[in-house]
């Protein structure tokens, strides 16, 4: 139980650590943080005004409060929920998170799970045959392994997509049929959901699946020569009972290194997300940071911070729970 | 998505006085010429080439636009009629053609060109980012491995921080707010180290933990050297292996952040003010932005990804080859299929199956006396139980093969404890196990015979005679456990850490006696825990909870559980304290008088076998070289090497005499001297001895075997190796 608080309370630290950077950083940093935006903006749109203005106060330019009173008021509005307004969108942060967060926990619970399941399996299942045709796998892991995410998006879009030239299977743009279908709970709306996340769904478990199979492969590899595997087989158990074995233990560092995977999980996921501006917090943070919507984008930013620290508690949770040595030192 | 899979903390540091003769023997730099290591390494280099001579052997400025040249012209999306928008065109991207090898964006920009500045610009980048997260790492890792207390709580902590925060939304937000980020390298570079750095130094502070507590360290230390000096000239170049496997993996994981947030337009463009650099994920976001997708121009967004992809590739495969040589295991099992077809054997060995060369024949001399068939004062009563005759064991295949054991002999009679002693390494664990077929790869069993004489005790094993080395799987799978049992020597390792023991036994249960309900099945696990002196509470218990004697007392009750005819204990008291040893030992004797099995107690401790065992085998380098009733062998040894061994330990009572020891060391099986293996330690030792190898042989009129030429022919036998028998001949009451 120590064990985990101490986790609890790292989590914690970092939560602040992530949330006073995003603060701190655009108003202690020397230079015109405005003009910079600006410029950059001119890429991909025009800033009027009104936008100028907004970034001036996101930014904290030109705001007549000390640095220490912008800190608390911040702390302030966040206990309360309070992420700040959205000056593209005219609505306020926290709402609009609201609608944007089903999207993204819908896509990347469910490819999570697939990905460490069908990784954690197949990682086995290669380990355990060496030296058959199983070994071929490695390779192909190796390189979906090392794509990133977005380029293999573009793959996908290209080959499946609706928007791309070969086979056009799936729609590769948008959450569901904006054109149409009515939002509501209906047949062809699920449906219409259901058919554009294939190719989100498709890409981010892809490439997750061959980290997991790699990870798992490696540690499986290292328990079978374990004395327990040899006696598990020499006192005749059933050959699924010796696998069991093995693969039990071996689960073990790779749900360990579950904190780092999560991070590389949701970052890829972004980007898919922007390749096929799927309508998650992913998509919305580089329109909103085009757009220099910064409370838009500090509100996301928070959101994502804590989602993630949230998934490495669980994980850690899980560890304790599967890893009996942990529970006695927890 | 690339998680590091090393299993870094199982290297074998190399201690040494001072930096450079410890970076000569670093071992990173004779890497094993493995396909993937090769393949890594090209595509690297290809990369690293194309980087450094890029600028020069482009054809076009990147920049360089020609639109003169390209008639055709395209609206740009978004503009014309009915958007609102004044119509604009852009220039029709071209595909690939003579005067450009990778076709034209949508500027008339030369996309060859691009991808070489680009290469270039990501390449330079990520890797002074890579260099600048390990120093980081090594900073932190190192200090609070090294100092640790206070020092290494508060590091470890920022750490953990750093490797909590998700790494790409820190990365857009830093690089967002950090104006000058685009065209600043060395900011950009920064910026993502500071998102790449924790992971490395976790791994780091581990292995200096382990580090610092190994002797060299200790030895500087206490010479009063500075902590400083310390880290840096004994700790760090022992770390050189972990840090470029994890140079390599930051490296990765950089220009794959660096390619995302200029993805996302973060890093600044070349037309941007102030300019930044043309790299691989700008060349992307042009692109995307474009609808370049959309357009079907695959030449100008493909090739800046699938050099991405080619890079990332090319740097698993390394880190990969650097994984498995940094763990041996990793790497395929070493039996190519020529030297699988040579010795005769499949291409995969299995698990708990070892493999018999198929080539030799399994015959079994004529002339060979076995002692099945010689009746003695000691062996009357006793039938075999397990025959094994001529076995050789070699670890590898063809010329590079170790003959771990050679030619021995064994016989195992029920009721009877037959001892095998010998020094580690004599192949006293190799034979044991190779009987019953146990041993791992690279082990294969080149000749000899195993024959077990099989008498149920009690479930539905085979009756009648059993070839060990012909047998199948399923003819092995009932024998093995039900028949014969193995204890092996170190006991937590031995049961799965992650059940509980009465799990374990039931797992056992269930596939032997089918029969017996849950409850049945849980009672007689009890049962067994009592024989052995456990309370029966201990089921619920995990083998962690267990102390190591308790651990050895489980291990045993599983061997037991079935009533075996066979016991083969390995070493099984030798990492115990002599009163827990003693306990076991009463316990072993009880259960071996209930159930009447047939034992091999393995050890290096001969005088726990003197009063233990009814017959003592001694190995020496492979081969049994004495075989004796314990009374005879204890009181009247007639091999030089037995000899020295009992006097290798020090009488309880009797005047002081100066101890002698064994001159010399263990030989190194892989190159053995000449004719007899023990001749170089031997105070005996003749000419012949330097030249043939003694066969086991018996001595005249007696049921003892000794190979020695001492006592062959008409030499001459030392005082020391003719002493007379004792008296009585202890037969074990029954």
């Amino acid at each position: 139980m120590r064990a985990l608080l101490r986790r609890l309370g790292v989590y914690i630290l970092a939560a602040w650590v992530a949330l006073t950077v995003s603060f701190l950083l655009p108003r202690v940093v020397p230079g015109n943080p405005v003009a910079g935006a600006v410029a950059r903006a001119t890429q991909s749109g025009n800033c009027n005004s009104a936008c100028i203005m907004a970034v001036e106060e996101q930014l904290g330019f030109n705001v007549h409060t000390s640095l220490w009173d912008q800190y608390v008021q911040y702390w302030g509005n966040l206990r309360h929920g309070n992420l700040g307004r959205s000056w593209s969108e005219n609505a306020p942060v926290s709402s609009l998170i609201v609608s944007y967060l089903p999207w993204t926990l819908g896509l990347l619970v469910v490819a999570t799970v697939v990905s460490f399941v069908a990784g954690t399996a197949i990682g086995v299942l290669i380990a355990w045959r060496r030296g058959s045709w199983v070994d071929w796998v490695l390779p192909a892991a190796t390189f979906f392994a090392a794509i990133p995410y977005f380029f293999l998006a573009l793959v996908l879009v290209l080959i499946f997509g609706q928007t791309g030239t070969l086979l056009k299977w799936f729609p590769s743009l948008f959450g569901y049929d904006i054109y149409g279908v009515t939002p509501g709970l209906n047949v062809p709306y699920v449906a219409s959901i259901i058919a554009h996340a294939i190719l989100p769904a498709a890409t981010v478990v892809l490439a997750s699946t061959a980290g997991f199979i790699l990870a798992m492969r490696n540690q499986m590899i290292t328990t079978i020569d374990e004395d327990f595997v040899l006696v598990a087989q020499a006192k005749g158990l059933p050959t699924r009972r010796v696998v069991w074995y093995a693969a039990r233990n071996a689960l073990l560092p790779v749900v360990a290194n579950f904190t780092v995977a999560i991070s590389l999980v949701v970052a890829g996921q972004i980007l898919v997300e922007i390749v096929f501006n799927y309508p998650g917090i992913g998509f919305h943070l580089y329109d909103a940071l085009s757009k220099l919507d910064y409370s838009l984008v500090q509100g996301i930013f928070v959101v994502i911070t804590l989602v993630v620290l949230a998934a490495n508690l669980l994980a850690d949770v899980a560890y304790v729970l599967i890893d009996p040595r942990a529970r006695q030192m927890a | 998505m690339t998680i590091n899979s090393t299993s870094l903390a199982g290297i074998p540091p190399v201690a040494g006085p001072n930096a450079e003769l410890v970076f000569r023997r670093t071992r990173i730099l004779r890497l094993p010429r493995s396909p993937k290591v090769i393949a890594g390494v090209v595509i690297l280099a290809f990369f690293g080439v194309l980087a450094i001579v890029g600028r020069w052997i482009a054809p076009y400025s990147p920049n360089a636009t020609d639109e003169q040249s390209w008639v055709q012209h395209v609206l740009v999306p978004g503009t014309g009629a009915g958007t609102g928008f004044p119509a604009s065109y852009y220039p029709l991207p071209l595909p690939p053609s003579a005067a450009h090898w990778l076709g034209t964006t949508v500027f008339a920009q030369d996309v060859w060109s691009q991808l070489l500045a680009a290469t270039q610009a990501t390449l330079f980048v990520g890797l002074l980012a890579a260099a600048i997260a390990t120093v980081l790492s090594i900073l932190f890792g190192v200090t609070a491995g090294y100092l640790g207390g206070g020092t290494d709580e508060g590091l470890s902590l920022v750490a953990n921080v750093f490797l909590a925060i998700p790494g790409l939304p820190l990365l857009i937000v830093l690089a967002d707010y950090v104006p000058s980020a685009g065209s600043s390298v060395l900011l950009v570079a920064a910026i993502i180290a500071v998102t790449t750095w924790a992971y490395s130094s976790r791994t780091l502070r581990a292995q200096t933990l382990s580090l610092r507590n190994r002797e060299f360290v200790e030895a500087a230390r206490v010479s009063g050297e500075r902590p400083v000096r310390i880290m840096l000239v004994e700790v760090l170049p022992n770390l050189i292996p972990i840090v470029a496997a994890s140079f390599l993996f930051t490296a990765l994981a950089a220009i794959g952040a660096y390619v995302a947030i200029a993805f996302l337009g973060l890093a600044g463009s070349p037309s941007s003010s102030p300019p930044g650099l043309w790299n691989w994920g700008e060349m992307l976001r042009e692109g995307f932005a474009n609808n370049a997708v959309r357009g079907g121009w695959w030449w100008w967004w493909a090739p800046p990804g699938i050099c991405i992809a080619l890079l990332g590739t090319g740097l698993a495969l390394l880190n990969f080859g650097i994984d498995e040589f940094i763990n041996p295991r990793l790497r395929a099992t070493g039996l190519s299929r020529r030297t699988a077809k040579k010795v005769g054997i499949g291409l995969r060995p299995k698990l708990g199956m070892t493999p018999v060369a198929r080539h030799q024949p399994l015959v079994v001399l004529p002339n060979r006396s076995t002692t099945a068939s010689t009746p003695s004062p000691v062996h009357d009563a006793a039938e075999p139980a397990l025959e094994v005759r001529g076995l050789s064991v070699d670890y590898g295949y063809g010329d590079q093969a170790v003959h771990a054991v050679v030619d021995c002999d064994l016989v195992l009679r029920r009721g009877q404890v037959l001892g095998l002693a010998g020094e580690s390494g004599s192949g006293k664990t190799t034979l044991a196990l190779a009987a019953i077929r146990l041993l791992r790869a690279p082990a294969l069993i080149t000749a000899g015979q195993v024959l077990f004489y099989s008498k149920p005790i009690s479930g539905d094993g085979p009756v009648g005679t059993v070839d060990m080395l012909s047998a199948t799987d399923e003819e092995l799978r009932a024998v093995r456990w039900s028949e014969i049992a193995v204890v092996l020597q170190s006991s937590l390792n031995a049961l799965n850490p992650v059940i509980t023991i009465g799990a374990q036994f039931d797992d056992l249960l269930r596939v032997h006696r089918p029969f017996l309900s849950p409850s049945a099945r849980r009672a007689r696990a009890g049962e067994l825990l009592d024989l052995v002196g456990m309370n029966a509470d201990r089921l619920r218990s995990y083998p962690h909870e267990l102390s190591g004697g308790m651990r050895q007392r489980a291990m045993i009750a599983m061997a037991i559980a079935l009533e075996p005819q066979v016991m083969i204990l390995d070493e099984p008291t030798t990492a115990l304290d002599v009163v827990t040893q003693r306990e076991i030992l009463e316990e072993l004797t009880g259960l071996r008088d209930r159930i009447d099995f047939a034992t091999l107690f393995i050890t290096h401790d001969l005088s726990l076998l003197v009063e233990l065992a009814d017959e003592i085998a001694v190995m020496y380098a492979g081969r049994v070289m004495e075989r004796a009733p314990a009374a005879s062998l204890f009181h009247a040894p007639r091999l030089p090497y037995t000899h020295a061994l009992l006097h290798s330990f020090p009488p309880m009572h009797g005047p002081r005499v100066p101890m002698a020891g064994l001159k010399g060391s263990t030989p190194d099986m892989h190159d053995l001297p000449g004719g007899c293996a023990f001749h170089p330690r031997c105070s005996w030792a003749m000419p012949r001895c330097h030249q043939e190898i003694p066969k086991l042989a018996p001595l005249d009129g007696s049921p003892r075997e000794v190979a020695c030429w001492l006592h062959r022919d008409d030499a001459i036998v030392p005082a020391e190796l003719a002493l007379p028998e004792p008296d009585v001949m202890k037969v074990r009451a029954q």
